[in-house]
């Protein structure tokens, strides 16, 4: 019942999603009808059916779900390695981003039984039966897993995280001691995965105007570092009812971030930061 | 609402950040500290049985320390409820039509607000 | 057609969790109080309208319907209560780790409803 880090998978196998109708406030072309069957490999003992989201931008056909059997004793233990074993062995046409294979470059990150992770870090044994894979919720589709992430890169450009500074640069480096070196850990580890900011409602009702966690955490990365000097500037660009404040500390971000990240803290912090400036 | 925009980090930039939102957050969380005690004061007295009947509620609001606590309970619970309001029509309306339903909300509570103060010193002043 | 680019499921496919379910229960138990602040104003109008008036609202309040709506009412005052003192604990910066967001929840449930039957114990015995 007490959930200890993000990586544990929800033991309580209802509900499943929230109880609306399937095509609830869904736009036309995004109704996902069902998609084929895949045969089941031969000789196989141990089966894992996935049920995958797949959509082709080249013929007009609507997005669906697919179910693939997979072999687990052919394949790796993670998901990743399962839609590899896909891509290979069943279909080619399977689309879907990886790269580090070790959930450190956030590539891989998908809607996994209903919840955002990383699918190189989430184990075969770990999903429920049958998995549902989807792209990362609330962003458009490209193809099958692949999800538009432009707005979300935008937005964190938005936050502008470099370091910005009045005073000429020093000789060596601008000196930082441990403790304010130790105020970044925690906020520097991000791999923008926007597994967060998918999972935020906010972010679903109002995601042009909200910045969303991964934005915000990266906000705070900036505005924590002992170093920058553009403290007043970074937070006039906060001081928004949307940019900042429609985070009403839902938490769904720190609950779902693949490395243990916490960004609802980070946008606390932020809030009172602001609150020190005169709110 | 935002005008469509030409790129993606103009339509992320969106009109600039508006300012004095900090402000708004600060005071409903002043008032929700208000009304933690103030609640659990009107529980207690409503449970205890100070207002059965038209007596008992004379009485019970006749006393100054009632009556101010009362007032302060209406003033908070409108105000809080005013920006807890707003901030739901901010998520849920995309249109124009977010800014009248807004303006309705906090007329609203402003005459909710009033007419339970009003009643509140008509119940004990009107011995 | 390539564009637009069809959207991937939000709500109609994210799995509730303790997070999102308990600040969906605070804002619908926010809600029910707002319309419960107008129910008091009410309430006061009618006891400074005079004793007729007045006991005409108590016997609304005690009839079967109206003991179900103060039931459920005095449940979204408790929830609503807790989860905003657990929401003042947020805004101070504590209780951000994981373990603490799920034991302050459920600590929440249970302490509303505790509550709520304490009340209503107290009330009717």
């Amino acid at each position: 019942m007490i959930v200890e880090s993000s990586d544990q998978v929800p033991r309580l196998k209802w509900p499943r999603r929230f109880p609306v109708p399937r095509d609830f406030g869904v736009a036309k072309n995004s109704r996902i009808i069902e998609g084929k069957s895949w045969p089941k490999p031969d000789g196989a003992t141990r089966i894992a059916t996935l049920r995958i989201y797949r959509y082709e931008p080249d013929n007009d056909g609507a997005p669906r779900l697919d179910t693939f059997a997979v072999d687990l004793d052919d394949c790796g233990p993670m998901l990743l390695d399962a839609l590899i074993w896909i891509k290979s062995k069943i279909d080619p046409t399977l689309t879907f981003r990886r790269s580090c294979r070790e959930g450190v470059c956030g590539s891989c990150a998908m809607t996994i039984d209903g919840t955002n992770w990383t699918a190189c870090t989430r184990a075969m044994d770990e999903l429920s039966t049958p998995a549902t894979i989807y792209p990362l919720a609330n962003l458009p589709v490209i193809k099958d897993l692949v999800s538009d992430q432009t707005h979300l890169f935008a937005q964190h450009a938005l936050t502008e995280p470099w370091l910005k500074t009045e005073t000429p640069a020093p000789e060596h480096e601008r000196l930082q001691s441990v403790e304010q070196r130790q105020a970044l850990d925690g906020y520097y580890e991000c791999i923008m995965c926007f597994c967060c900011t998918s999972g935020c409602p906010s972010h679903w009702w109002n995601g042009d105007r909200f910045l969303g966690p991964a934005a915000l955490l990266t906000a705070w990365r900036w505005l924590a570092d002992s170093r920058d000097e553009g403290r007043g500037e970074r937070l006039d660009a906060l001081d928004d009812p949307f940019r900042l404040y429609r985070c009403h500390t839902i938490l769904n971000c720190t609950r779902t971030c693949p490395r243990g990240l916490n960004p609802g803290k980070a946008i606390a912090e932020i809030k009172r930061m602001m609150l020190e400036r005169g709110g | 609402m935002t005008e469509p925009r030409i790129t993606p980090y103009s339509a992320a930039r969106g009109l600039g950040a508006a300012g004095h939102a900090a402000s708004h957050w600060w005071v409903q969380r002043v008032s929700a500290i208000a009304l933690v005690p103030l609640i659990l004061w009107l529980g207690w007295a409503l449970a205890g049985g100070s207002a059965t009947d038209h007596e008992a509620l004379t009485l019970w609001l006749e006393a100054p320390i009632n009556l101010i606590l009362m007032i302060l309970l209406l003033i908070a619970a409108f105000h809080h409820a005013a920006l807890g309001l707003q901030a739901i029509a901010e998520d849920y309306i995309h249109s124009r039509a977010r800014f009248a339903v807004i303006a309705c909300i906090q007329l609203a509570c402003v005459a909710g607000g009033a007419t339970g103060i009003v009643a509140t010193l008509l119940i004990a002043l009107k011995a | 057609m390539k564009y637009p680019r069809p959207q991937s499921p939000n709500m109609q496919n994210y799995r509730p969790q303790l997070t999102s379910a308990m600040s969906f229960g605070h804002r619908l138990s926010g809600v029910a109080l707002s319309l419960l602040a107008f129910g008091l104003a009410a309430w006061l109008v009618a006891g400074a309208a005079g004793p007729v008036a007045f006991d005409y609202a108590q016997a609304a309040m005690h009839s079967i319907a109206g003991r179900m709506i103060l039931v459920l009412a005095s449940w979204a005052v408790f929830y609503h209560l807790c989860n905003g003192i657990r929401h003042l604990i947020w805004d101070s910066v504590h209780a951000f780790e994981l373990r603490n967001i799920y034991a302050g929840g459920w600590a929440v449930v249970v302490t509303s409803l505790v509550l709520t039957c304490a009340l209503w114990a107290w009330v009717l015995i």
